[in-house]
């Protein structure tokens, strides 16, 4: 049996993030490439309420 | 149809397939009405098919650790959305069509389901799933048609009200194998495999409020592993059914992975799983004591900027990242023929080092990456991220419209990559898979068919044909011009 190489860190006493309470993702960090306009007008279009109105039964 | 890259007979090692099941709306209908619209979805199919499927081997109550649930858990809200509903029976309600690739669509909970034939090579099981999108596609036109409605199909995970639909993976996987050896080797793997192939959505649905996070499923998973599908979902799906020779075989059932739009998800979902399951072969799998599979699969989820984070045992902890180049480098001391198998540890390496360090190398080849960098661009220029539009966006990328669909805006701008098909799917089966046989009769000799099923064919005139899925089944079959011949053959 292979034991992984693991890297791993002692747990600090307070955990570095908890479930939620981060502000979300910041925008890659890259200038390129860029979407195109066409592209960007066009989920501009799209009803903002469309997720809103979208409901499913529960599958597998 | 095999090349260098794909693996044939000597070289072939996991049978696999996927099966998905869509979300759909029709104009001037609702989710009370689903259960009835998606019987009729499917039967509005123009594809060709055999409508039959043969659910008498079938238990999905068969739990791997030995024993056998009474009944499984159903939906809640499900339920009373069915309050007063009088259910047609099983065969009426499933309207199965068998289909000339071997493959299987019908109704499963209220959504039409595509389940690929088994596949040898990640190459055909992606073109199969791929088909599976038309299949779908054309029979909601179908009714569209026929209802003088609007119609339209979403490949996603969950309404962000709650409910959530799967897509299971299937690897036949021998039964020698002890549980708990199998479930130590998949476990971290599919808690870890979600950065590379996650679909991605905007907040959450449990657990408090996000932004964005990596998969749409992480929110459903609340027990380490169960027999369950419906409700109490598992990281670890402990479903015995292995739709071949119970003593020889298991089915490795996985429900945690996401609908992917991305091909080169979907292909890298299946393989990584599959290079798990080889090293599991060899006696070489990486351990790793993840003592809440559930947390760990919530935070890598839940961490889109960041590593994201495993807690181990002994208050320590590691990253996805090392998960999955553990597995890699546990691959490099054993024996791998299979060259998609060989081709993905190079393309898994590559992309964990581009994520953070070269991101415009990375976002182009995993479909949550994809999707958050398109949303960014568009807050970018709205200047604001609003988090229910975002919704609607993030709904609108899994749209199967190649006009209207976020995903296909981004294909077709070239903005994506791996994203190629192999185009083998249109009219054959996988090649290799036990599923040419099962092709060859429902192309050439539909009328003898009694009835089918994964592992079994039973004709008309009283014989029946056990489809061993280990061997290796000649693309010629689908040739042979008697039916006698083709028995024949099969029982060599």
């Amino acid at each position: 049996m292979i034991y992984a190489d693991r890297k791993q860190a002692p747990m600090p006493s307070e955990p570095q993030r908890k479930l939620g309470d981060d502000g979300g993702p910041s925008k890659p960090d890259i200038e390129r490439p860029t979407a195109p306009n066409e592209l960007l007008k066009r989920m501009k279009n799209i009803d903002p309420d469309q997720a809103k109105k979208y409901r499913q039964r529960s599958g597998q | 149809m095999s090349s260098s890259f794909t693996p044939d007979k000597q070289t072939r090692s996991i049978l696999a397939g996927i099966d998905t099941e869509y979300g759909f709306t029709i104009e001037g209908r609702d989710v009370t009405n689903q259960a009835d619209d998606s019987m009729a979805f499917v039967r509005h199919s123009p594809d060709e098919g055999l409508l039959m499927w043969d659910y008498q081997s079938e238990n999905p109550r068969r739990d791997m650790r030995g024993f056998q649930v009474n009944h499984l858990t159903f939906d809640a809200q499900d339920a009373e959305f069915d309050g007063g509903r009088s259910r047609p029976p099983a065969a009426e309600e499933r309207s199965d069509r068998a289909l000339p690739n071997g493959a299987r669509f019908y109704n499963d909970h209220g959504h039409p389901e595509y389940a690929t034939p088994e596949s040898w090579s990640l190459a055909d099981l992606v073109a199969h799933e791929q088909l599976g999108d038309q299949v779908v596609l054309n029979a909601a036109r179908a009714l569209s048609q026929k209802l003088n409605r609007e119609v339209q199909v979403y490949k996603n995970n969950t309404d962000f009200h709650g409910a959530s639909w799967g897509t299971h993976e299937s690897y036949l996987t021998p039964r020698k194998h002890e549980f708990n050896d199998l479930a130590r080797a998949i476990i971290p793997m599919l808690i870890a495999r979600q950065v590379l192939t996650g679909a991605g959505k905007v907040g959450s649905e449990s657990k408090g409020p996000v932004k964005f996070q990596i998969t749409q499923r992480a929110d459903f998973f609340v027990e380490p592993m169960n027999v369950e599908t419906l409700s109490r979902r598992p990281v670890f799906n402990t479903r015995d059914e292995p739709h071949a020779d119970s003593s020889k075989w298991r089915r490795l059932h996985v429900i945690s992975g996401d609908s992917n739009m991305h091909p080169g998800c979907t292909r890298r979902k299946v393989g990584l799983v599959k290079l798990a399951l080889i090293l599991l072969d060899q006696d070489r799998v990486p351990q790793w004591e993840i003592p809440d599979p559930v947390t760990s699969f919530q935070l890598v989820s839940r961490d889109a900027v960041g590593e994201g984070r495993v807690e181990l045992e002994a208050r320590s902890w590691t990253t996805p990242r090392q998960i999955l180049e553990s597995y890699c480098d546990a691959a490099d001391h054993a024996e791998i023929a299979d060259p998609e198998i060989l081709e993905l540890l190079s393309e898994t390496r590559t992309l964990l080092e581009a994520r953070h360090s070269n991101p415009d190398n990375f976002w182009p080849h995993v479909d949550w990456a994809a999707k958050l960098w398109l949303l960014n661009q568009f807050a970018d220029s709205e200047g604001q991220w609003e988090q229910s539009a975002m919704q609607a966006l993030d709904l609108q990328y899994h749209l199967l419209d190649r006009e209207d669909g976020l995903y296909y805006g981004l294909s077709s701008a070239g903005l994506l990559c791996g994203n190629d098909v192999h185009p083998s799917a249109h009219g054959l089966p996988p090649n290799g898979s036990r599923a040419v046989a099962r092709a060859a009769f429902i192309q050439n000799f539909p009328e003898q068919i009694e009835t089918l099923s994964w592992g079994q064919i039973r004709l008309k005139s009283g014989e029946s044909i056990t489809l061993d899925p280990s061997l290796w089944y000649e693309q010629g079959l689908l040739d042979v011009e008697s039916i006698e011949e083709l028995t024949r053959r099969l029982s060599q």
